[in-house]
């Protein structure tokens, strides 16, 4: 408890206290009440960040879940060399994300990277093309890299709750005729219930604070398209040296997060008992 | 036996004033100017007493870096600061007034009147120049040679840089015409794009620096220079997403031509030998040169124990030697009166980059971060959307307009 105060409680008080204010980076700060969160609601570059990490979140979590549900089916079942593909899978996941990104980086370098002589070997595009100077592919580029990182990580929380489920429910499912999908649906979903609300909520929160791989790999370009809320937050604060602003528009990051992760509590019902 | 006891501790208190003057002064650099000035500290750290800790920062953090060890009580006690940050730094009250000092240094009018333009807050003095840097234009002589052009000839217009750029593209491979940083990079745009409006007259900021005025004929002229060169396939690829990691790509000796800065003429001839290149000023769009005169402004922070060091380590910089070894490495001399002496002897290529000076330019403002550097700022946006996008009217409008906001909010 003492932690979660020294470590918690304290900062974000701080932060509410800095947000108060008018606080450079050099120089004395100034109060000024609730001026910053007034200046949040006419700040159109803050609503595009919104916007393009609302576009972001969506698209990662649906191309994670799609890439480690049937993964997570896929080394659940015992097969020879299950743990090698499991391990392979994970690997990813231990690098960081910003060495991650490095990597990527130059990957996808036009000149001396690996994709663009790639897919001029093999005919996909006449002559090489640059993939991150444009918005479309630099943005497909991330997601790939994104799925990539973390969809092992995802696996394995999926693959623990579908380990979970008795062989019994699912024996008794199948000797009542139900078919494969008819199990998936009704069976493996309903009890993954948890599990997923859990993937999910690490999923969405992780993807709503993405900064590294914008940073490194686009500097949030093409032509500033790709600037994350959190990407705005440090630049209010270590660029333009707003930190009282930045202040503000984390605490108002905050009460997003809090929000989102209620709604998707509320919705998947964690902590009720099934109807 | 008194006596004995008096001498020794008296000995022992003049050692201890001995030890006790020689300071370690804490000195921070940014990256990506070169070797010149640490190598001056090498020389300054081999003849005297006092010793200059070189810490050396990557350029683009060092502002933030610098502004936060301030907040923290963990400031250096002087720093080499890119000479545009100066007033910022100066209006916010974290810089040492060196007004009277540098007045009464014999040399002091001669020193480079930018630097010290941008190192005057308020009519005092709180920076002086350090090194001097401008842009200029290089061509590779080699590539010029088997391109059939003529290898002791500068080009003095676009159209002829344009030409010998197809020339040197046909050669095939992966030789190009031309080079820049096009991924958003506004320090290297600023640096060696916007001198081809000022030669023609025209700037992006008024002269007070309260009105942007981005959008002129000069301007749109010299975005379709660039343009035309990318849409032939002049420039490699990468250039569309160079956020300045690759800015000296000069150096691989595959590309024709580029426009580079004076450090990198040291860095060149230091480190590139094999590279066999010609420099000459950076036409403007109708053929007038111009420059961007930066470099670096040295600066001692606020309330440091060891100004009177920092100052003699500044002397010794602005010393002849002191000068001599920065020019070798690429810095031209910060002192006009001893210029001539100082470049003797040293790679003729440097006089270009000296007399750039007397054409060069540097804008002024307190919001250069926000307006210019920011990879996520009006103007690194501009100059990727108007060279690269499909929309050059929407990214003149969106530019000048995001320009103004930010002037108008920080007024």
């Amino acid at each position: 408890m003492a932690l979660v105060t020294l470590f918690f409680v304290l900062p974000v008080l701080f932060t509410v206290w800095m947000s108060l204010h008018k606080w450079p980076l050099l120089g004395a700060p100034t109060w000024i009440g609730l001026g910053n969160y007034a200046r949040m609601f006419t700040d159109a570059r803050f609503f595009n960040a919104l916007g393009f990490t609302a576009h972001y979140t969506l698209i990662v979590t649906i191309a994670i879940f799609a890439v480690a549900f049937p993964l997570a089916i896929f080394v659940e079942k015992e097969r020879p060399l299950v743990s090698a593909y499991r391990t392979i899978i994970f690997l990813p996941v231990v690098v960081g994300l910003a060495s991650a990104s490095l990597l990527w980086v130059w990957l996808a370098n036009v000149d001396s990277g690996l994709f663009a002589p790639l897919f001029e070997m093999l005919g996909l595009t006449s002559g090489r093309i640059n993939l991150l100077a444009r918005f479309d592919t630099a943005f497909l580029t991330i997601i790939v890299m994104v799925v990539w990182k973390i969809a092992g990580f995802t696996m394995i929380i999926l693959l623990t709750g579908l380990q979970a489920i008795p062989t019994e429910l699912t024996e008794a499912a199948r000797i009542d005729g139900a078919g494969r999908w008819q199990r998936f649906l009704h069976l493996t979903l309903p009890l993954m219930r948890r599990t997923m609300a859990l993937a999910l909520i690490l999923s969405v929160t992780g993807s709503i604070l993405a900064f590294d791989q914008f940073y490194i790999m686009t500097s949030g370009g093409p032509q500033n398209r790709m600037i994350s809320v959190v990407y705005y937050i440090f630049n209010q604060s270590f660029v333009s040296f707003n930190l009282g602003y930045g202040a503000a528009l984390s605490i108002a990051l905050l009460l997003i997060l809090v929000t989102l992760s209620v709604v998707q509590l509320w919705l998947l019902k964690v902590g009720e008992e099934r109807p | 036996m008194l006596k004995k006891l008096l001498a020794a501790t008296a000995l022992i208190s003049a050692g201890m004033i001995s030890t006790a003057s020689a300071e370690t002064i804490a000195m921070w650099v940014r990256s990506g100017i070169g070797d010149s000035f640490k190598e001056v500290v090498k020389a300054y750290n081999a003849g005297h007493e006092n010793k200059v800790e070189l810490t050396e920062v990557p350029f683009a953090e060092l502002v933030q870096k610098y502004a936060t060890a301030i907040a923290g009580g963990q400031a250096p006690d002087a720093l080499s600061l890119d000479l545009i940050y100066t007033p910022a730094f100066a209006a916010a009250g974290q810089l040492e007034d060196l007004s009277d000092w540098a007045k009464s240094l014999s040399y002091f009018n001669s020193l480079s009147p930018s630097h010290v333009k941008l190192g005057t807050y308020e009519d005092r003095i709180y920076g002086l120049p350090l090194s001097v840097e401008t842009s200029i234009f290089a061509w590779n002589k080699d590539l010029y040679k088997k391109a059939g052009l003529d290898p002791e000839k500068a080009p003095k217009t676009w159209e002829e840089i344009t030409a010998n750029a197809e020339k040197i593209r046909a050669l095939g491979g992966d030789t190009y015409g031309f080079y820049f940083s096009g991924g958003s990079c506004g320090g290297c745009m600023i640096f060696t794009f916007t001198p081809l409006t000022w030669g023609a007259g025209a700037d992006i900021l008024s002269a007070d620096g309260k009105t942007a005025t981005l959008d002129t004929p000069q301007m749109r002229k010299a975005v379709d220079i660039y343009r035309n060169m990318v849409k032939k396939d002049l420039v490699p690829a990468g250039a569309a997403s160079d956020n300045g990691v690759n800015f000296l790509s000069f150096t691989n000796g595959k590309i024709g031509q580029q426009s580079i800065g004076a450090f990198a003429i040291g860095t060149l001839v230091t480190q590139h030998p094999e590279i066999n290149f010609g420099v000459t000023l950076i036409p403007g769009v109708d053929g007038k040169p111009s420059s961007f005169a930066g470099g670096d402004n040295f600066v001692v922070t606020k309330g440091t124990p060891r100004l009177a060091e920092v100052k003699e380590f500044l002397e010794y910089t602005y010393s002849l030697e002191g000068q001599k070894i920065m020019a070798k490495y690429g810095s031209l001399p910060t002192r006009g009166d001893i210029a001539n002496e100082v470049l003797e002897g040293l790679d003729p290529r440097l006089k270009v980059g000296m007399e750039a000076i007397a054409v060069a330019k540097t804008p002024y403002t307190l919001q250069f971060n926000d307006l210019i550097n920011s990879a996520n700022g009006p103007w690194a946006t501009f100059t990727n959307a108007a060279i690269y996008g499909d929309d050059v009217d929407g990214a003149f409008a969106n530019a000048q307009a995001e320009m103004q906001s930010i002037i108008d909010a920080g007024q």
